[in-house]
C-alpha cells in the first residue's frame, strides 16, 4: 500500500474522510448487530425498539459515503490503489447497510416473541449470532489494518456460519415438529436465523471487496460453503 | 504481461541516449505492438519524448546527442548509419504538441508528402490521396469546400487533424504523437481520441501524454518512464488498476510528479 501522501492536499483529505466515514459506519453496524443478537437471546423488546430506530444513522452514513464517492470519481478520476479503494468502499458501504437492515429486521421479529423462549431454541442461534458478530469484527479489523490474510480468514470462516445456520434451523424445525401450535413462533425464528446467516454473507462480501482493494485481484475459487439447510430426519 | 495476438512492430533493446554528458535514456527495453496504441507517461524530463524521437531518428539533428543500443522495426535495425532516414520518416509519421501546418493551403499541406515521396504520378491520384487522408483524419466534411484556404486558417483542433492527415498521406506504418492534444479544448481532444481509435486499425500508434485519463482512454498498453528509466510497461488496464511497481502507482495516483 502507498504510504506517501498525495500532492493535492484536498484529495488526500477527501480520501481520508471517506475512510473515516466507512470505519464509523462499520462501527455502528457492528453495534447494531451485536445489540440485535443480545436482544433476541434475552427477548429484550426495549433494546429492539432502539435498534429499529438507530438503523437510520447507518442509512444516512451510506448516503453520505455514496455522495463522497461520486465526488471523488468526478473530481479526481482515481487510479490504481485510489480507484480500488473508491470502488471497494462503495461496495463495502452497501454491504454494511444491508447488515444494518438485517439487524433491524431481526429486531422487528422480537416484538411478537414470548419472553420465556425455550432454551433449546436459543443455544445455536446465540452461537450463530456471536460467530457472525466475530466475523464482522474481524473483517473491520482487516479493513483498518489492510490485512489480506485476515480478509481471507473471514472469507473461509463463512463455512462455519453455514454449518451453524443448519444446526439452528434444525432445532427450530424439531421444535415445530413436536407441536404444530408452535408454527408462528417457529416461522419467526426461521426468519431470524436466515437473516443472521445473510448478514454473514455480507461480511464475506466485504472480505472479498477488501481483498480486491489490497491485491487488485479477486479471491480465486468458489466461496467456501457449509451445509445447506435440509431438515435432519 | 498479458499475451497479445499482435506481433511486435518496434523492438527496443539496451537503448542509451546522451545529450552531451546528460543521460536521457538508460538501458530502455521496450516492445511496441503492431496496430495498438501505446501510451508513454511520466513526469517532464523523464525521457518519453526522447524515446519517440529515436524511433524516427529526430535526434539526429541534435549534435550533442549520442545513441547506443538497438531499435528494430519489423526486425530491421534503424539505429545505424546505413538506414535511409528520409525513407524511415516516410514509414514513421509524427504529430507534435502544437499543430504546425505548413504555410500553404489545406490541400497542399496534405499533398506535400506524397509529392516529395513520389507517391502520385498524376493529379487525379494526388486528389484521391488528399481526399482519403482527410477522410481518415475525420476532417474532410469540414474542409472539402475550402481546400484552397490556408491550413493556418483552421481552428487548433482542425489544424491538428490536418497534421494527422499530412502524416498519414504517405501511408506510414507508425504514427508518433507527442502530446497531440495538450493545446486543444475537450471537444477537439475527443475528436482526436476518436480518430485514434479508427487509425489504430491501420497504423501502430505511440503517444506521449501527460493526461492519465487520455492514456486510459486511447491506449492498449502503457509505459511509465522516470529519470530516463522505463520503470514499467504493461497493458493499460493493469497499469491503471493495479500496477506492479510502487513508483508507477505513486506517480499515477499523484503522490509525486
Amino acid at each position: 500500500m502507498s504510504e506517501e501522501k498525495r500532492i493535492v492536499k484536498s484529495y488526500e483529505e477527501e480520501m481520508q474522510s471517506l475512510n473515516d466515514d466507512l470505519v464509523k459506519m462499520g462501527s455502528l453496524t457492528e453495534s447494531q448487530l451485536s445489540d440485535t443478537i443480545q436482544a433476541i437471546v434475552k427477548i429484550d423488546k426495549e433494546a429492539a425498539e432502539n435498534i429499529i430506530k438507530n438503523d437510520a444513522q447507518i442509512n444516512e452514513l451510506r448516503a453520505k459515503i455514496d455522495d463522497q464517492i461520486s465526488t471523488v470519481l468526478v473530481k479526481r478520476a482515481p487510479m490504481a490503489i485510489d480507484l480500488r479503494t473508491t470502488i471497494s468502499s462503495l461496495k463495502i458501504s452497501h454491504d454494511l447497510e444491508r447488515i444494518g437492515d438485517l439487524a433491524k429486521s431481526v429486531a422487528k421479529k422480537i416484538e411478537p416473541l414470548p419472553i420465556d423462549l425455550p432454551q433449546e431454541l436459543t443455544g445455536s442461534l446465540k452461537r450463530l449470532g456471536e460467530l457472525v458478530q466475530k466475523q464482522l469484527n474481524n473483517v473491520l479489523d482487516a479493513y483498518i489494518t489492510k490485512s489480506k490474510d485476515k480478509a481471507v480468514d473471514v472469507w473461509r470462516n463463512d463455512e462455519q456460519v453455514d454449518d451453524l445456520t443448519h444446526i439452528a434451523m434444525n432445532e427450530v424445525a424439531n421444535f415445530l415438529g413436536k407441536n404444530k401450535k408452535n408454527l408462528e413462533l417457529a416461522t419467526h425464528l426461521l426468519f431470524v436465523t436466515k437473516n443472521i446467516e445473510r448478514a454473514g454473507d455480507h461480511v464475506t462480501n466485504i472480505a472479498e471487496s477488501l481483498y480486491y482493494l489490497i491485491e487488485g485481484e479477486y479471491l480465486e475459487g468458489a466461496r467456501p460453503k457449509g451445509k445447506e439447510f435440509v431438515k435432519d430426519k | 504481461m498479458v499475451m497479445t495476438n499482435n506481433k511486435v512492430k518496434i523492438k527496443t533493446e539496451k537503448l542509451d541516449v546522451f545529450y552531451g554528458q546528460k543521460q536521457a535514456l538508460k538501458n530502455v527495453n521496450l516492445e511496441i505492438f503492431n496496430r495498438e496504441v501505446t501510451a508513454l507517461i511520466g513526469p517532464s524530463g523523464c525521457g518519453k519524448s526522447t524515446y519517440i524521437r529515436c524511433i524516427n531518428r529526430m535526434n539526429d539533428v541534435i549534435e550533442t546527442c549520442k545513441i547506443s543500443g538497438s531499435i528494430k522495426i519489423d526486425g530491421q535495425e534503424i539505429n545505424n548509419k546505413q538506414i535511409d532516414v528520409v525513407r524511415l520518416r516516410e514509414r514513421i509519421g509524427m504529430v507534435f504538441q502544437k499543430p504546425n501546418p505548413f504555410p500553404k493551403s489545406i490541400y497542399d499541406n496534405v499533398a506535400y508528402g506524397p509529392q516529395i515521396h513520389g507517391l502520385a504520378d498524376h493529379k487525379d491520384k494526388l486528389d484521391q490521396i488528399v481526399q482519403t487522408s482527410l477522410k481518415k483524419s475525420a476532417l474532410w466534411e469540414e474542409v472539402k469546400d475550402r481546400l484552397d484556404e490556408p491550413g493556418t486558417s483552421l481552428s487548433g483542433g482542425q489544424q491538428q487533424r490536418l497534421c494527422i492527415a499530412r502524416a498519414i498521406s504517405v501511408n506510414p506504418e507508425v504514427i508518433l504523437m507527442d502530446e497531440p492534444c495538450s493545446a486543444l479544448d475537450p471537444i477537439a481532444t475527443a475528436k482526436i481520441e476518436e480518430l485514434m481509435e479508427e487509425l489504430k486499425k491501420t497504423f501502430t500508434i505511440v503517444i506521449v501524454t501527460h493526461s492519465m485519463a487520455q492514456a486510459v482512454r486511447v491506449s492498449q498498453r502503457t509505459g511509465f518512464f522516470h529519470l530516463g528509466n522505463l520503470i514499467e510497461v504493461d497493458t493499460t488496464d493493469k497499469m491503471f488498476k493495479n500496477p506492479n511497481n510502487k513508483m508507477t502507482q505513486d506517480y499515477i495516483t499523484g503522490r509525486f510528479g
